[in-house]
């Protein structure tokens, strides 16, 4: 079968603006829509650049808009691709800036991994025999490693260690297409894997203190756009939620997201509703009222805050 | 006729009354029968479980007990209480240890839930048990001419492993409604993403430049009304419109019905009856191009 990939091109040392190009190839049985590329590559075109490495969805370097939505090119086949869109429309993920074709610029995504702390903090002082010494005779080396089921059993956190750093949920996410200072879901996902390690040395809770300020995890839209679209199955979002709650529980609770929730709770606990314009104010606080007050004073007109409450 | 537990939600209880009103409406001419579920409580908004998630468990293990009992599905009319509620449904099927530890709270309000109960909102409730042909016999009023973007949101098709109603990367059963009414449905890029509405206290100018992203790109392709199927993404899109316009700087004016309402007009309700007198944007225009169909 002949189908058509339709590329974004774009090399802002030649081009005033993007545009589309498309190109018409052979498929094989089981091609890939990474196969496809390459073959556009070597045989027809090329200029056609994009990342890619492993072509076994373990790098995370191929990852870009297929048809619309954010996947590893190496591990989307072609043949169910032209099935239900008719052709193979590649675009370089979103949220990044682009460098050309459909690579992008990574450094925003890494920094706000770097951010996280993406490693154990300190040592724990119950366990001496992981601190560094020269060996004794007969010593073996016991390495601080658990294995994968040991972790999953101490942390229930089963899925988050297998990131790939490949950039799909960061595209994906509605919280960075708002706010581009956003930690994004990626990096959330590291920060809920440290916070749950049990050899992480975080005596004064940090993590979540510095996950709670502005632009960290209280921002999450709740889309569920990185559990669906993540290539190895990991939901950021559950991980997010669960140290929304760590948080709560911790009394952790300064950020307006925080408050959020309590004054939610507290609603239902009193009269098993959601009362809209208490939790607002629980939320915002005075300033919040106020700078909503020309929107609150237009719904309010329009019958939508109940008399009883406004 | 086929009756369902309604659960409304919180917000069609309050400030969205006319989608409440409007899905009434629709259920009278389709001969769907709701019941009332006085007792029900609120799902937790979709951000429960960031307080404790066994109080996710029981206050919506409580709700599907309820239906349960009287031998009922439940049908939704807002996105978020549909995930939610089958996220609880999913984890108590799936999950002894859950199952058990909620019938534990259940059984000290005379309560039990066993796994019987399915979730459906009305879009896929009106494709799955009424039929969009049915639908189309019932309609009086054509929608022939009107650009209508369906604004699918999030909770309705993500996390696919939850919500199985349609195909999460394509899917159609918005628009095929629409087609069925006679609509035109405007294809747009931002039909199936978020509208911010979960953060919109906590970080508004993250949420309302969602929403305003996504009315502009539907007004640039024609729309003449914005549908959604969810009262959460309707405060976004219409209360806060004139919010989100200034937060990306351009000019917003696109009417946002709740998709009852689109349905009612269809099987001959009015702005009256309706409740568009209760939106932001008027929604005038919109019913004075569907009255020329008349004509």
């Amino acid at each position: 079968m002949e189908f058509k990939v339709r590329a974004y091109r774009f090399n802002p040392e030649i081009d005033d603006k993007p545009y589309y190009k498309e190109y018409a190839v052979q498929d094989f049985p089981g091609m890939t829509v990474l196969n496809a590329l390459m073959k556009i590559k070597s045989e027809i075109d090329g200029t056609l650049s994009f990342r890619r490495s492993c072509r076994s969805a373990i790098c995370g370097s191929c990852a870009m808009k297929i048809n619309g939505i954010s996947k590893l090119a190496c591990k989307t086949q072609v043949n169910p691709e032209i099935t239900k869109f008719g052709i193979i429309n590649v675009e370089p993920l979103a949220n990044m800036p682009v460098v050309r074709d459909l690579i992008v610029e990574q450094e925003s995504f890494f920094d706000k991994i770097k951010e996280v702390r993406p490693y154990l903090l300190g040592q724990r002082d119950d366990e001496e025999h992981y601190k560094f010494h020269a060996l004794k005779e007969g010593e073996k080396i016991i390495q601080p490693v658990y294995y994968k089921s040991e972790f999953q059993n101490l942390t229930g956190n089963n899925d988050t260690p297998n990131c790939i750093l490949c950039e799909c949920c960061y595209s994906e996410c509605g919280g960075v297409v708002g706010n581009k200072n956003y930690l994004g879901p990626a990096a959330l996902a590291k920060l809920y894997r440290y916070s749950e390690d049990p050899r992480d040395n975080d005596r004064n809770g940090s993590r979540l203190v510095n996950g709670s300020k502005p632009d960290g995890m209280w921002d999450c839209v709740h889309c569920q756009a990185c559990e669906e679209f993540c290539p190895k199955g990991i939901s950021p979002v559950k991980g997010i939620v669960k140290m929304h709650e760590k948080a709560i529980k911790n009394s952790i609770n300064f950020s307006s997201g925080a408050k959020h929730i309590i004054s939610i709770a507290k609603s239902i606990g009193e009269t098993g509703r959601l009362d809209e314009v208490k939790v607002a104010f629980d939320t915002g606080g005075i300033t919040g009222l106020i700078n909503d007050l020309p929107m609150a004073f237009g719904a309010g007109l329009k019958g939508k805050i109940p008399p009883h409450q406004a | 006729m086929i009756s369902y537990a309604y659960y409304p939600g919180c917000v069609a209880q309050e400030s969205g009354k006319e989608l409440d009103n409007a899905t009434k409406f629709v259920a009278k001419k389709l001969d769907i029968d709701l019941i009332p579920m006085p007792e029900a409580s609120c799902c937790g908004g979709g951000v429960i479980d960031g307080f404790d998630k066994n109080l996710k468990l029981f206050i919506n293990g409580r709700t599907l007990a309820l239906a349960e009992k009287e031998g009922l599905d439940i049908l939704t009319i807002c996105n978020t209480c549909t995930l939610t509620l089958s996220e609880v449904n999913e984890e108590l099927i799936n999950n002894r240890e859950s199952l058990d530890k909620t019938n534990e709270y259940l059984a000290q309000i005379g309560l039990k839930y066993s796994g019987k109960v399915k979730i459906k909102h009305l879009l896929y409730a009106i494709r799955d048990d009424i039929g969009f042909d049915n639908l189309k016999k019932k309609a009086v009023k054509s929608l022939k001419g009107i650009n209508i973007a369906p604004f699918y949101g999030c909770h309705i098709l993500r996390p696919s492993s939850v919500v199985k109603f349609d195909d999460v990367e394509n899917p159609q059963g918005f628009e095929e409604l629409i087609k069925a009414l006679g609509g035109e449905p405007v294809s747009y890029v931002r039909r199936t993403k978020c509208c911010g509405f979960q953060t919109i206290l906590v970080n508004e100018a993250t949420s309302t430049s969602l929403a305003g992203n996504a009315i502009f790109e539907a007004q640039e392709k024609g729309a003449d009304v914005m549908v959604t199927p969810c009262p959460l993404c309707h405060l976004s899109l219409d209360t806060y419109q004139t919010v989100a316009a200034r937060s990306i700087n351009k000019k917003l004016s696109l009417p946002i019905a709740h998709l009852p309402q689109l349905i009612g007009i269809a099987l001959g309700g009015d702005y009256a009856s309706m409740g568009f007198s209760r939106h932001n944007v008027s929604l005038r225009p919109v019913m004075a191009k569907i009255r020329q169909n008349e004509i």
